[in-house]
């Protein structure tokens, strides 16, 4: 096992114990959506994934 | 008539607000953005080995976490995001050295980078005019971000060229979500939007993109 794995786990476990705070007040808290709502952001996240298959596709 | 002035005057000031915030994160983010592409050329040219990248988002990281909150509202915070963004920077200098090795390198790095831009002002563009609130994306993007971190983890042990380009597609997904959030908490909740801590946001959120996307078109570039 090199530094590179060693240091890059420590950093993600790190990552971890500072969100997971956050994502439980979020899911307690935070406000719902309504299927419009989501519907209309899952739209445009499916608009940048049809972009970058079109990126993909040109190199 | 006299009934309806202070909700003028409470709107136009919270407009002012808005406008506030907006104009600061944005003018600080493109300043960011050429002094980070300016740490990105030093590193690429002094050809800095691959440990670079990590240790210089390990002590971005390390900054972000507890320096930033307790600078964010002096001046001593634009030094202290200038050291983040610029650490990542000059972090991805060994990785654009990488991709600019292979045969048509330049083109992939070039592509990512304007991929990543269009990507980024079409959402926060998109946010900005339509003015909807994209607030309700915040617990969906945080666990799908600590999910991927779990994954991420995983991979480091399992090492599986499929999974991690999975990981990529996903981590841009999210970091596009983050976007449109980002882009609204400045519109519909600028009064607890600091604009250093939402100029680091941004930075991020585009900054994994183009990392993500560089591996993605890497990717596609060897068949």
């Amino acid at each position: 096992m090199d530094w590179m794995k060693i240091g890059s786990a420590l950093l993600l476990i790190m990552m971890l114990f500072v969100i997971y705070p956050r994502v439980k007040h979020e899911l307690k808290h935070g406000r719902k959506g309504s299927q419009k709502e989501w519907l209309g952001a899952f739209a445009l996240l499916g608009g940048v994934a049809l972009f970058i298959l079109l990126l993909m596709k040109s190199v | 008539m006299q009934r309806n002035s202070p909700v003028i005057e409470r709107t136009r000031g919270q407009t002012l607000e808005v406008n506030k915030v907006l104009k600061n994160t944005y003018m600080l983010l493109s300043a960011t953005f050429v002094f980070s592409a300016i740490m990105a050329a030093i590193s690429t040219m002094m050809y800095m080995p691959p440990m670079t990248y990590l240790i210089c988002i390990g002590l971005s990281f390390l900054i972000m976490w507890f320096v930033l909150p307790k600078t964010a509202n002096s001046a001593s915070g634009l030094v202290t995001v200038f050291a983040i963004t610029g650490l990542m920077g000059f972090g991805i200098g060994p990785l654009l050295n990488h991709y600019l090795a292979l045969s048509n390198g330049s083109q992939i790095v070039g592509t990512a980078l304007g991929g990543t831009g269009v990507i980024f002002f079409a959402l926060s563009g998109y946010a900005l005019m339509s003015k909807k609130d994209f607030n309700f994306m915040g617990g969906f993007l945080l666990v799908g971000l600590m999910l991927a971190i779990v994954a991420m983890l995983a991979n480091l042990f399992l090492e599986i060229s499929g999974l991690s380009l999975a990981i990529s597609a996903i981590v841009i997904m999210i970091m596009s979500g983050f976007i449109l959030y980002d882009t609204s908490q400045m519109i519909h909740r600028p009064e607890s939007s600091n604009y250093m801590i939402m100029t680091v946001a941004l930075f991020l959120n585009i900054f994994n993109i183009f990392i993500n996307l560089l591996h993605l078109l890497g990717f596609a570039n060897d068949d």
